[in-house]
């Protein structure tokens, strides 16, 4: 929890009232984004992002698996999200197991769709290798190392690099295997494919504090919300998962305009972290 | 099965000026077909309540909207544990757990903590938690048969069990769900329906003040189309809260009879 005293909390509010929060910014304003992309050597695709304090880190790995029966023609993702302790002490414990469930549901529910895989950002059919027996299984891990604030775009953000960081090994099937049985693979450790990047959606969170809403939130903004609403928005400008948080509740007028100024914030969003993404994979292949 | 006629409507569809809005839909798409259970789309399943289920607890509820079965008892509000931490307002305390029968392949029978952390972030700002402080109160969900839309079920179920035990709160909780299939709204999902849909939306709402405590979306959705789901939603919400109403009112008249 943060500790905040009387004064430093109507300081906050009254910032955010008058557009001018207590870092300089204004309400719709992000922190500066760093990206840095191939961090993990190890894993297939990863990248860092740091906004002010909050730093995170995604990786994702590809391993070959089989579709599940009821939809032979997908592969599989799983994301999960790991909040360690060393990153604040409320994160020991039942604490950073509730936050990893709750960052984890948000992310799954903005990143992989309804239930038919409709609208998902990650496309499930181009995981497949050979319809029915063979298919790549997508591990997106995160891991929140410092956190202050807004920890839902960071890794919606970082998800999205790490990705379009990835490479997954080209697959030879060996001809002649029939029926039932499991074809032989051959895994290309030269080639591999990239990943299309572009529907992958960004999220927004839109802190309510008093009256009015604030992108990018810092701990201390976020002690004073009554409520924040997270929505993703790709690039075609639909809306692909909304989550509420806290408790309080909202008109549906309200949520309605919040929806509309997340579009709107999404497109420079997405525009700058596209660009810094570009800007971190050009500084990997150089160095 | 279903409460006694007369008395109240058991269904909570949403009006019929949504109808109007419901034909061209239909007729643009060439996508018509039946629902499983032959309802149309933007008819719900009809709504059963009964307070009182458990002895022991301090409020209970039962509801069954078709297959979809649950219990819920509220334990409190008791003193918290002495581990916790003193707090000037009351603690609540969610658990939405499965029987495990109650899906159609067997499953653990242990909590879901995902449906508990929604089921809590629901409640926490209905229920005037000044009212009772350093003490908690405990919820309990138990699924006992899963029909779809479980999780509205649970929510709306909850809010009567609390009120049921006497919990101030600010507005009853009503919940429903809505699954996307192809162009088409289908409110109030079966299990089958929501294995094969597109996107979902799931609105909690307090009716009375218009409020809405929880809103959750899955698969993608135009302006729109939310702005559609969501009335929909709230519309069929402010309905089944009547229906909870005229439950509780019914059981302090026959107890006081």
């Amino acid at each position: 929890m943060v500790g905040l005293s009387l004064g430093e909390k109507h300081f906050i509010q009254g910032g955010i009232a008058q557009d001018i929060r207590s870092d300089g910014r204004k309400r719709l304003t992000y922190r500066p984004i760093n990206v840095e992309t191939g961090v993990i050597p190890q894993a297939n695709g990863s990248a860092r992002i740091r906004m002010g304090a909050t730093d995170v880190i995604s990786t994702v790995k590809a391993e070959l698996g089989k579709p599940i029966s009821l939809q032979p023609d997908k592969g599989k993702v799983s994301i999960y999200v790991d909040c360690s302790p060393t990153a604040a002490p409320m994160f020991e414990g039942r604490g950073g197991e509730e936050l990893s469930t709750e960052l984890s549901v948000a992310l799954q529910r903005s990143l992989l769709g309804g239930k038919s895989g409709a609208g998902a950002g990650i496309d499930l059919s181009s995981l497949v290798v050979v319809e029915g027996k063979i298919c790549w299984d997508l591990y997106i891990d995160c891991l929140v190392v410092c956190s202050d604030g807004n920890l839902l775009d960071a890794l919606g953000a970082a998800i999205k690099a790490a990705l379009s960081n990835t490479g997954i090994p080209r697959v030879q099937v060996a001809a002649g295997a029939s029926g039932d049985e499991q074809p032989e693979v051959d895994i290309s450790d030269e080639e591999f494919l990239q990943f299309d990047t572009s529907d992958i959606p960004v999220i927004v969170t839109l802190t309510k504090v008093g009256r009015h809403y604030i992108v990018d939130a810092t701990t201390e903004e976020e002690s004073q919300m009554s409520s924040a609403i997270s929505i993703s928005v790709n690039r075609k400008g639909h809306i692909c998962g909304l989550t509420k948080r806290g408790g309080a509740g909202l008109d549906p007028s309200i949520v309605l305009d919040m929806i509309s100024v997340a579009k709107h914030v999404s497109e420079q969003l997405m525009n700058k972290l596209d660009s810094e993404i570009a800007a971190a994979e050009a500084g990997e292949d150089e160095s | 099965m279903a409460g006694k006629p007369g008395t109240t409507p058991t269904t909570y569809s949403p009006s019929p000026t949504n109808q109007k809005i419901r034909r061209p839909i239909f007729n643009e798409n060439e996508v018509d077909w039946v629902r499983p259970d032959g309802r149309g789309f933007h008819q719900c399943r009809p709504a059963f309540f009964r307070t009182g289920a458990v002895n022991a607890a301090s409020g209970s509820a039962y509801a069954e909207f078709g297959n979809t079965k649950v219990i819920v008892s509220v334990f409190g509000p008791r003193e918290s544990k002495k581990a916790m931490m003193y707090s000037d307002i009351g603690r609540l305390n969610c658990s939405v757990s499965y029987t495990t029968f109650a899906t159609p392949a067997r499953g653990q029978g242990s909590e879901h903590k995902d449906f508990s952390s929604m089921l809590h972030k629901s409640l926490e700002g209905a229920i005037i938690l000044e009212t009772f402080p350093k003490t908690t109160v405990d919820v309990f969900a138990l699924v006992l048969e899963s029909g779809g839309s479980d999780l509205p079920v649970v929510i709306s179920c909850a809010s009567l069990a609390l009120a049921d035990a006497g919990i101030l709160m600010h507005d009853l909780v009503a919940s429903v769900s809505l699954s996307c299939l192809g162009k088409n709204l289908v409110i109030d999902p079966i299990l089958e329906e929501e294995s094969y849909q597109d996107g979902g939306l799931l609105i909690t709402c307090m009716p009375s003040r218009y409020e809405v405590t929880q809103l959750t979306v899955t698969g993608e959705w135009s302006t729109p189309k939310i702005n559609e789901g969501m009335q929909l939603c709230l519309d069929a919400c402010s309905k089944l809260a009547k229906i909870m109403r005229s439950c509780l009112k019914e059981a302090t008249s026959t107890s006081q009879e």
